[in-house]
């Protein structure tokens, strides 16, 4: 075969091309570790992920010292959880599933992308540095409204993260004389125990109560405030914990039961107050 | 018939008619696949939007599948009967037989387009806006696998019809060389033997049963798989043509003659290997598909890059060869002694050129790791508008210029509004794909029918979105523009009256001819065999893995939309065939396995 | 090119104008080196610019476990 001088050396030079394409590839996946998404996962049924331990309740979750594991599920048209909300400085495997076509998960201007197919889960593992907040959408045309299926991923400051999660039961309104409760749920989500301090503010009083909270766990804790301290009217109050913060207000009437009468006769307030005083009390309960 | 003239219509008569049958249809397909892509590029960039965001999933169906099967398809079909007829120097074995691939890839991609048009009207119960890649579970009506299916087998007898040829020319002829555009049809035809496999195995095993209700479910990931098995190779089916028309019809409109024949043998048959298995390459971020299958079809696809890069040589030391007998010198001078103002030759430089251009963008999409950062987004998009868009569509509309008055008797209604039709499609692919590649790398997702969201904005580092759009609409425009100025040409040139000046039927010459080739590049055999094994190596492993994961017939998932009335009476007929099938193939084993153990 | 080569290329025999017959041993396409190693060099550069610049800048990446993770699966 008769092949001319400046063709073999166009040959040569194609096939240096094709290999330095390869070795380049090579280098990523061996020498920075990028790993594709592949086979690692077991197949999971689409219509059983209501049951499922990972998927039945799409979260975030704390696996480790600055590891996190993301359970996200990819349906027509929306992604659970929304937002999904991690750390930054921290290292987390996201596991994407699809409860009926196939789907992507692609996070805007970053190279966390893949595929999201029925019985099949997409694990990727992803190193967030900085806080930012990134678009996620679906760039595989999953039906109708494939054009607003989108979702949010913020990464927060490492100290604005936690697993916290504060929520309060409260009075809306007590008789002069009995004692508001409220009780005060800290749920930790993390691994690790979370010492802090609940604290309590209504009108001038502030009550608070050091609680340790064990990783996975939810303490309980109630505060009872004498309402005569208080004195009748509304009062707002806030419960702190951390960062997060619940609030309300109490109102003290002289007497639940007179409550609409007591709507009625404006003027009429300090006479009411003093009859209730005695009044009320106990029975309302 | 003028005794003057010898033009491919003098010569085959009968076998013209098909090839313009075949163009005419090309043709339609590319309209209506224009008119859908103008909508959708206005829609998607928010300039002027009319239809609702669900129809435009409708829209880019429609667009998808009239180009890409029935534009492409139907025209190589055409210049592969010519390529045939002509370097044979002889008639198909039997017209009718011609003429009933023909139809039958007619009627098929009638069936689907209606299929898929039936979108539009909220009446019919019936629509296919699965796209052109119809992943399960998203669900097309029985009609559209139906007619997919026809015309697939359409395009088989047709490869039967070329195969025909050239066994009777070789009965005669025993100790020739095969000519070289039968060569190039011939390979082809193998490797789309070989792909559409796994189109055929995915439709008419799943797909097909699961739309008519015969089975419940399939298995997304294997259907998807089987997909790309034939969604790779088909590119080349689209290209090998282009390619033909490169090595044998732009030497000549150059003014030179094809470099080596010996070395487009070789790009032919590396083309035939490698194109298979390589499809996984689409699937690198594919759940269920283990890193190793990813590696091994990168490394088949990054050495497919080679028969093209062996081709830039090639195609470009041809049309130097012709610069420098029209007198051209100079290491770069002799571009300018190209015949720049013959829209045949411009139209096809042109193309090659941004070929060049799809060549990188290509091997980005090659890449492993790096598909990370273009999977699924415009970048794909812009891709394949330069690869099928204008590499393949420009060289098509550019030949068309020296087929038409060939296949038809007339002369070219206006060279230079062929010429000007040619520049325009260069000039608005080039803002048009730019814009696509550049909005990729920010994350634009493709497919996408209206990709501005509430939550947040693509970020560019340069320019902006709002550009890009601007970018993209206006190539759009352009690419109308010239669309509407070929048709003008088709129009005017069926409606010119006879010529009697038409160029003969020819292709290039060789400077290094057949018989510098090695006898063994045209043992097809050999080259099948190794193709066979190639793909066995590449895919076996990987399906079994798939159909062991997942099952035969995947989770239990459920089609969408949900299926439709119409759907009963398709799956009382088909059932009903399938039964008598089955009972005349089972009466037929009961007869032959007896013998053959025996 | 001039009027007489476009009227040539128009008429019936369409073969460009042909200045002189080159045959293949005194055929070297220098020309198409000079472009083709342009080409290549474009590749190059633009693979580089792709992969370390538009890919490799574009974090976070997905990588694999650096750590061994108990409790995977």
């Amino acid at each position: 075969m008769n092949i001319h001088t400046y063709e073999k050396v166009w040959l040569i030079a194609a096939l240096v091309l094709i290999v330095g394409f390869i070795a380049t590839i090579t280098y990523g996946s061996v020498a920075l570790g990028i790993t594709m998404v592949g086979d690692q996962e077991e197949t999971i049924e689409p219509s059983e992920l209501n049951d499922d331990e990972r998927f039945g309740e799409p979260r975030v979750e704390q696996v480790g010292e600055n590891e996190y594991e993301a359970y996200v599920i990819a349906q027509t048209f929306t992604f659970y959880p929304d937002p999904i909300e991690v750390p930054a400085d921290s290292e987390v495997t996201f596991y994407v599933t699809s409860r009926d076509v196939i789907h992507s998960f692609s996070v805007a201007g970053t190279n966390i992308n893949t595929m999201v197919i029925p019985g099949e889960v997409s694990k990727m593992t992803v190193e967030f540095d900085e806080p930012d907040e990134y678009g996620v959408v679906c760039n595989e045309y999953c039906g109708d409204f494939h054009h607003t299926m989108e979702g949010l991923l913020h990464v927060v400051p490492e100290d604005e993260f936690d697993m916290t999660e504060l929520s309060v039961e409260a009075d809306d309104e007590i008789e002069l004389g009995d004692e508001a409760t409220f009780d005060v749920a800290v749920e930790n989500a993390a691994l690790d125990d979370l010492e802090t301090t609940v604290t309590l503010e209504i009108g001038n009083e502030t009550f608070e109560e050091t609680i340790t909270v064990a990783g996975g766990e939810t303490h309980e804790t109630t505060f009872e405030v004498d309402s005569s301290e208080l004195g009748e009217g509304d009062h707002d109050w806030t419960v702190t914990v951390d960062d997060y913060e619940e609030s309300g207000t109490l109102t003290v009437v002289e007497d639940l039961e007179d409550e609409d009468e007591t709507d009625d006769g404006d003027d009429e307030d300090g006479d009411d107050d003093s009859d209730g005083d005695t009044d009320g009390g106990e029975d309302d309960e | 018939m003028s005794e003057a003239r010898d033009a491919y219509i003098d010569n085959f008569p009968a076998e013209a008619k098909v090839v313009r049958a075949a163009f005419y249809s090309s043709f339609f397909a590319l309209a209506l696949g224009g008119v859908f892509g103008i909508i959708q590029t206005l829609h998607r960039t928010d300039f002027y939007r009319f239809i609702d965001p669900a129809d435009y999933y409708t829209v880019l169906t429609a667009h998808g599948v009239f180009l890409v099967i029935s534009f492409t398809i139907f025209f190589l079909v055409g210049i592969f009967t010519w390529a045939i007829t002509t370097s044979l120097d002889r008639e198909v074995e039997d017209i009718r037989f011609t003429w009933a691939w023909y139809l039958l890839m007619a009627v098929g991609i009638t069936l689907s387009g209606i299929a898929i048009l039936a979108g539009f009207i909220d009446s019919i119960d019936m629509s296919a806006s699965v796209l052109f890649t119809f992943y399960a579970p998203l669900q097309a009506h029985p009609l559209f696998y139906i007619g997919l299916v026809l015309f697939v087998v359409g395009t088989w007898l047709a490869g039967l019809d070329w195969f025909r040829s050239w066994w009777a020319w070789k009965a005669e002829n025993p100790d020739e060389r095969i000519p070289l555009p039968t060569f190039m049809v011939l390979t082809t035809t193998l490797m789309w033997y070989l792909a559409t496999l796994g189109v055929a195995v995915a439709i008419l095993f799943f797909l097909l049963p699961w739309s008519l209700g015969l089975i419940e479910t399939v298995n997304p990931l294997l259907t998807r798989t089987l997909f790309w098995f034939f969604g790779h190779p088909v590119v080349y089916f689209w290209l090998m043509p282009a390619y033909m028309m490169w090595y044998i019809m732009l030497p000549k409109v150059s003014g030179g003659k094809l470099f080596s024949d010996p070395l487009a043998r070789v790009v032919f048959v590396l083309f035939l290997i490698l194109s298979v298995p390589t499809g996984i390459h689409h699937q690198y971020l594919d759940p269920g598909i283990a890193e190793g299958f990813k590696f091994i079809a990168m490394t088949n696809t990054m050495f497919l890059l080679l028969p093209s890069l062996l081709t830039a040589f090639t195609v470009v030391a041809s049309m130097e060869h012709g610069a420098r007998q029209r007198g051209g010198t100079g290491y770069v001078g002799w571009l300018k002694a190209l015949p720049w103002r013959d829209p045949v030759f411009a139209g096809m430089a042109l193309a090659g050129l941004m070929f060049a251009a799809a060549g990188f963008s290509g091997m980005i999409n090659a890449g492993m790791n790096i598909n990370y950062l273009v999977h699924n987004t415009f970048w794909v998009v812009g891709h394949f508008h330069l690869t099928v868009g204008t590499a393949v569509a420009l060289t098509f509309m550019a030949v068309t210029y020296w087929f038409l008055p060939q296949v038809t008797g007339k002369a070219l209604w206006s060279r230079s509004v062929a010429l000007g039709q040619v520049v325009l499609w260069f000039v608005g692919m080039t803002f048009m794909s730019n814009a696509m590649h550049r909005g990729g790398l920010l994350g634009i997702p493709r497919r996408t029918a209206e990709p501005q969201y509430d939550g947040f904005e693509f970020e560019a580092a340069v320019g902006s979105v709002g550009e890009l759009d601007a970018q993209v609409a206006l190539g759009g425009v352009l690419l109308t523009l010239s669309l509407v100025l070929f048709f003008a040409n088709v129009i005017g040139t069926a409606l010119n009256g006879r010529s009697d000046a038409l160029p003969a039927n020819e292709y290039a010459e060789t400077l290094s001819g057949p018989e510098d080739a090695p006898l063994v590049l045209d043992n097809l055999k050999l080259w099948t065999a190794i193709a066979v094994v190639l793909v066995i190596f590449a895919y076996t492993f990987p399906l079994l893995s798939i159909i062991d994961r997942g099952g035969l017939l995947g989770p239990d998932v459920n089609p969408f939309p949900v299926s439709l009335e119409s759907v009963a009476f398709l799956t009382f007929a088909v059932e009903h065939l399938g039964t008598a099938a089955l009972e005349s193939a089972g009466n037929a084993v009961q007869t032959v396995v007896p013998g053959v153990i025996r | 090119m001039d009027q007489a080569t476009e009227e040539l290329t128009q008429s019936r025999d369409r073969e460009p104008e042909r200045k002189r017959e080159i045959g293949h041993d005194e055929f070297d396409p220098i020309g198409t080196l000079v472009l083709i190693g342009l080409y290549f060099l474009i590749l190059v550069a633009l693979w580089f610019f792709m992969y370390f610049v538009e890919f490799l800048g574009n974090d976070p990446t997905v990588v694999g476990l650096v750590l061994t993770v108990v409790g995977l699966q």
